[in-house]
């Protein structure tokens, strides 16, 4: 039971890092696999960067999103290193956000995403179009990027309430 | 202006160099580790291959293992959904069985003809597939991205699998091996966009490109010659001109979709695969 409870403590206190290798490995598809809603699909991934770097810079460690990205791109068949280095400027901008924003809102988190997200993605395609043979399909990333910016409030919702939650039960 | 300069440099320098509570590598070092990463894998240095190789393995099985409850649930709900359709499914099965019997017998007709053609001509028995060398492989993971359509197998360097050899799903083609690992290959689909594969189409002579248009039940004929005036219900068939997948693989057929819009679509959905068979028996050399 000790240990049971060890490991609960634990999971609960790493949750967006075990969310980040489980989501890398492949195992949430973001509707993907659902009929007539896959066009809703989004990245977790960046969502969960952004939020916890942002906000809960010491639970999600650097270290953790390089090697989910080296991860990711095993999985998805990307060149190795795109999706850690992607990851890694999505860091750099949302540090670089936190660094000069005074007081933080939701909304101007939310907006904030918009350029953190530009970047990541224009490297991303920097990267494939030059270190690899291929081909983009355009039109998904897009929507797949504007799902990721349109949805971000509500995984704040939901990664605010849970970090309350953990810090009262601590 | 000198001010706002000095603190934009020192906002990027902490964001970049300053290392958090518990971060035990600074932002610049990763993103240096990255782009070494990129490169090296760029100019493919055999030490890194091979560890790539290592690297997938493991990988692609803690993928697959990770992602079992999710295939669970997909699983149940593609039972509740087929359910559903299984009386429709039952009523059309039932007319393409009076079909196929009808078929049949101008088929057997047709072989036989064909076979004392064949000895006559002095050809002998060119029989396309070789079922030696026909690998029977189980789909592990078909994480879908948007940059790859592909699926990854469990047989690899292992099972004498090579970059190349064709991959079939009930005795239609789904794909090519792009990528080999000692234990698990990666399949890229016809369905991706950086699948071409030379074809030509039923009762013409006409040749073009299949190429994949990145859904997963829909292709693209390329380069036909103009003025051809492309027909529905045509199967389409591998040409054989690329050398290297042998001639008359039906692949995709033609059709009609609700817009009447006329549309390619494969033989067998490729995403729906779960055992596969990977041949070199289709090498045309």
């Amino acid at each position: 039971m000790n240990l049971l409870n060890r490991v609960k403590y634990i999971l609960s206190n790493n949750i967006a890092v075990v969310m980040l290798y489980v989501v890398s490995l492949g195992a949430f598809e973001s509707l993907k696999e659902i009929p007539d809603v896959n066009i809703f699909s989004f990245n977790l991934q960046m969502i969960i960067i952004y939020f916890y770097i942002l906000k809960f810079p010491e639970s999600l460690g650097l270290g953790h999103i390089f090697l989910a990205g080296i991860i990711n791109d095993v999985v998805i068949g990307t060149p190795l290193g795109t999706s850690s280095l992607s990851y890694l400027i999505l860091s750099f901008f949302t540090n670089y956000m936190k660094q000069v924003t005074l007081r933080s809102k939701m909304t101007s988190e939310w907006i904030t995403f918009i350029p953190a997200l530009f970047f990541s993605n224009l490297i991303f395609f920097i990267i494939i179009n030059n270190f690899s043979h291929l081909s983009f399909y355009y039109i998904e990333l897009l929507q797949n990027t504007f799902f990721t910016f349109l949805f971000f409030p509500i995984f704040h919702f939901i990664f605010s309430y849970y970090q309350t939650m953990v810090k009262d039960n601590a | 202006m000198a001010d706002s300069r000095d603190d934009f440099i020192i906002a990027v320098r902490y964001a970049l160099l300053k290392k958090g509570a518990k971060q035990k590598f600074s932002l610049f070092f990763l993103i240096i580790l990255s782009v070494l990463i990129i490169t090296l894998d760029r100019i493919s240095v055999p030490f890194i291959t091979s560890s790539r190789a290592i690297i997938n393995d493991i990988v692609y099985h803690v993928s697959a293992v990770v992602s079992t409850p999710g295939k669970f649930v997909k699983y149940i709900s593609q039972v509740k959904i087929n359910h559903f359709y299984i009386v429709d499914e039952n009523e059309n099965l039932k007319k393409e069985i009076k079909l196929l019997k009808l078929n049949r017998y101008d088929s057997l007709f047709l072989k036989t003809e064909n076979e004392s053609l064949k000895q006559a001509l002095k050809l002998g028995n060119a029989k396309n597939r070789d079922q030696k060398s026909s690998i029977r492989a189980r789909v592990i993971l078909d994480q879908e991205s948007p940059y790859l359509k592909s699926l990854l197998i469990n047989k690899g360097t292992k099972n004498n699998i090579i970059k190349g050899m064709a991959v079939f799903s009930k005795s239609y083609l789904i794909g090519t091996i792009v990528e080999t690992n000692y234990f698990t290959s990666r399949v890229l689909l016809i369905t991706d966009l950086n699948s071409k594969i030379p074809v030509v189409i039923q009762e013409t002579d006409v040749n073009g490109i299949l190429v994949g248009a990145g859904e997963s039940m829909s292709l693209n004929l390329e380069y036909l010659p103009e003025n051809f005036f492309l027909e529905p219900n045509k199967i389409i068939y591998t040409s054989g001109k690329d050398g290297f997948l042998t001639a008359g693989l039906p692949v995709a057929e033609t059709y009609l979709d609700e817009d009447n819009e006329l549309k390619i679509k494969p033989l067998t959905d490729p995403r729906q695969a779960s055992i596969v068979h990977v041949t070199k028996g289709f090498l045309n050399k």
